[in-house]
């Protein structure tokens, strides 16, 4: 029993990572007042980026880099188009969906697609004696080094956005523009980093679903988490670690899925395959109404300094 | 989000901008492909003529334009409803799956009605069950400000399951072997219109279907408060032009669209249902209502356009090797250049 719930709570954690990424870099997106619904694209993109890379260096970093460099790509776009332009974030962010899944299968299926390959991934990390402790160790002493990496950035956050100038900058860009503004902060080039932040994370994102997690690259294999991933952000209250405990949620119920289907072979497996998906419906029920987001999310900003040296 | 659609659709001057944005996609949609046929050591321009001789210089090819613009154009319809009340339905594909799914549920209730009758109460059903899907989404928006955004894409996630339970489960075919329903009964599908081609009835539904919106919109109160509300909410609530109703017709609407689309597609070329064949309408369907600047009359066009797409990726495949997922890096940096067309128009025009 306690061997299962050990399995269960690690592939839980290895689950959420991936969202969990993504979602960090959101938050920051948003903490500064830019929306990107465009995640999912970019994982899609970055997961491809990340296989191709893998294979071509021999060596899972350089997929991570490759994700990296792939995620910032599209997230410039994004903050080009809907910070410096004003366009609508939504749709600008919709566009990076289609950019990126685009992109993703086009790129498969002209270089790595032809034939099967052998992803370079990466494997657990060495804690010596700390993996033979019961249960602690095989729950959080048998990951991937990422997946430190994800929970490190949570609490960096979680630190750095309230107690920082930078910190503060950000979300005064994202609260109050006019405001940052006035106190002679350039909003739009903080949203702009903000924004470029959450892309590479959103790469980071799809780089771990490959190199990580599933260890392959399969066609559409971000499968929503991009959405929920942004669903996430919402469910934790802009807070990292809120953030990262919703999407340690998320993990586990698509680890409790995996085993449900096996545990009960009668229940046809497609309601356990929705039950992740379910799951966040009834999270976004609960939670969207009891949080507020920054206050000026979603709304595109134009200095009244710059506006006035025009005049 | 409520404020961001506010400034989402300046609509300055559309008729005498349409044909600019009309170009600005043509000229966006040769340069894209061209680089990858260049990539894969073809020659772009031998490739263009192929697609373009075969689309619309060849009858089959323009049958089968016609064709894919049917679910084009009722999803897009959709989708511009949605969107001029500022709710972003980007849940097409799950409405359209859902719809197919209720129709053909409901289909042996129909069979025997005579004939005109059943299949008008068979798309009905298909509308009905991709609307219930947008009443869903909108009852969580309205009680629970649980954004559409991520609802109608969970949801879509959540249908495709379903359609697979279905499709091996209570509605497959009776001889259990391949994961596909049975035939649809001879009298609900949609009879042919073109001899010696795919396109069938589905085309009058679809013309009727642009007419009826197009009056709806330009025409009726429910139109203009649409409208209004996609604008600015918070005056149309002041304005007491009932909010929470429209978006709730608006949901019901747009989703219904899709699920008419859903149906229309398994009674008029597929004849059953069967694993995911939504063919990313819904995702196509957003660019065309954005092109269309979300107008019921210029969503036929858009949708022909995005058909001559989807069929000539069949035909670069083909010629030029290149991959068919190159519509939709099409479909997103249409968007985009749409997006910047128009942020640099309304800038320019002192807004």
């Amino acid at each position: 029993m306690d061997l299962m719930i050990a399995g269960l709570a690690a592939a839980g954690i290895r689950l959420s990572i991936s969202i969990a990424f993504a979602a960090l870099g959101e938050t920051v997106s948003q903490r500064a007042g830019v929306m990107n619904v465009g995640l999912e694209g970019i994982m899609l993109f970055s997961a491809f980026l990340a296989a191709a890379g893998a294979v071509y260096s021999g060596n899972p970093w350089g997929g991570v880099s490759l994700a990296i460099v792939g995620g910032l790509a599209l997230a410039a776009i994004h903050g080009v188009v809907s910070i410096y332009l004003g366009a609508n974030q939504i749709v600008s962010g919709l566009a990076l969906v289609f950019l990126g899944a685009g992109l993703s299968g086009v790129g498969y299926r002209l270089t790595i697609g032809g034939a099967p390959v052998m992803i370079p991934s990466f494997s657990a990390v060495d804690f010596g004696p700390l993996r033979d402790i019961p249960f602690i160790g095989p729950v959080f002493f048998s990951h991937t080094l990422l997946v430190y990496v994800a929970v490190a950035l949570a609490f960096a956050l979680y630190f750095a956005l309230p107690r920082t100038g930078l910190g503060l900058e950000l979300r005064a860009s994202g609260e109050n523009p006019q405001a940052a503004d006035a106190a002679g902060i350039d909003v739009n080039r903080y949203r702009f980093m903000a924004v470029l932040f959450g892309g590479a994370m959103a790469g980071l994102g799809g780089a771990f679903l490959v190199l990580a997690q599933v260890n392959a690259f399969v066609e559409g294999m971000v499968a929503g988490r991009g959405f929920i991933a942004i669903a996430c952000v919402v469910f934790g209250g802009w807070n990292p670690v809120g953030v990262l405990v919703a999407c340690m949620g998320f993990g586990l119920a698509d680890a409790l899925q995996i085993r449900l289907q096996t545990w009960y072979p009668g229940i046809p497996y497609q309601f356990f395959v929705m039950m992740p998906y379910v799951v966040a419906l009834v999270a976004l029920v609960i939670f969207a109404s009891r949080s507020a987001g920054p206050a000026a999310l979603g709304m595109p900003f134009r200095s009244l300094r710059a506006r006035r040296s025009v005049l | 989000m409520d404020d961001a659609a506010i400034s989402a659709f300046p609509a300055n001057n559309p008729r005498q901008s349409m044909w600019l944005v009309a170009l600005v996609i043509v000229v966006i949609t040769a340069l894209v492909p061209a680089v990858f046929i260049l990539a894969a050591g073809r020659d772009p321009i031998a490739a263009y003529a192929a697609l373009l001789a075969y689309t619309l210089g060849t009858s089959n090819g323009f049958y089968e334009v016609l064709t894919q613009s049917i679910p084009l154009t009722l999803v897009g319809l959709g989708v511009a409803v949605a969107f001029r009340a500022g709710i972003f339905n980007i849940g097409g594909d799950g409405q359209f799956l859902m719809g197919s799914i209720v129709a053909f549920a409901c289909s042996p209730w129909f069979a025997d009605l005579p004939v005109p009758l059943g299949l008008l109460c068979y798309l009905a059903a298909g509308f009905v069950g991709g609307g219930a899907l947008g009443v869903l989404v909108a009852w969580l928006l309205l009680r629970f400000r649980a954004s559409e955004i991520i609802s109608t894409i969970v949801l879509n996630f959540i249908v495709l399951q379903l359609l697979s339970w279905g499709i091996r489960g209570p509605l497959q075919e009776p001889a259990r072997l391949m994961p596909w329903s049975d035939y649809l009964p001879e009298s609900l599908l949609l009879p042919n219109l073109i001899q010696g081609s795919r396109v069938h009835y589905g085309l009058v539904v679809a013309i009727v279907a642009v007419v009826v919106l197009a009056v709806v919109i330009k025409k009726t109160s429910f139109g203009f408060k649409l409208t209004a509300v996609g604008r600015n909410p918070f005056a149309a609530r002041y304005a007491g032009l009932g909010e929470k109703r429209v978006v709730v017709w608006a949901m019901l609407i747009s989703a219904g669209m899709a699920g008419l689309a859903g149906s229309v597609q398994v009674a008029g070329i597929h004849e059953r249902l069967q694993d995911d064949f939504s063919s990313g309408y819904g995702q196509a369907a957003i660019a065309i209502a954005l092109m269309a600047r979300l107008s019921p009359l210029w969503v036929a066009p858009m949708a022909i356009l995005f058909a001559i797409f989807y069929v000539g990726a069949g035909v670069l495949q083909r010629e030029a090797n290149i991959p068919f997922p190159i519509v939709y890096i099409i479909e997103g940096v249409v968007i985009l250049g749409f997006l910047c067309f128009e942020a640099i128009s309304s800038k320019k025009g002192g807004a």
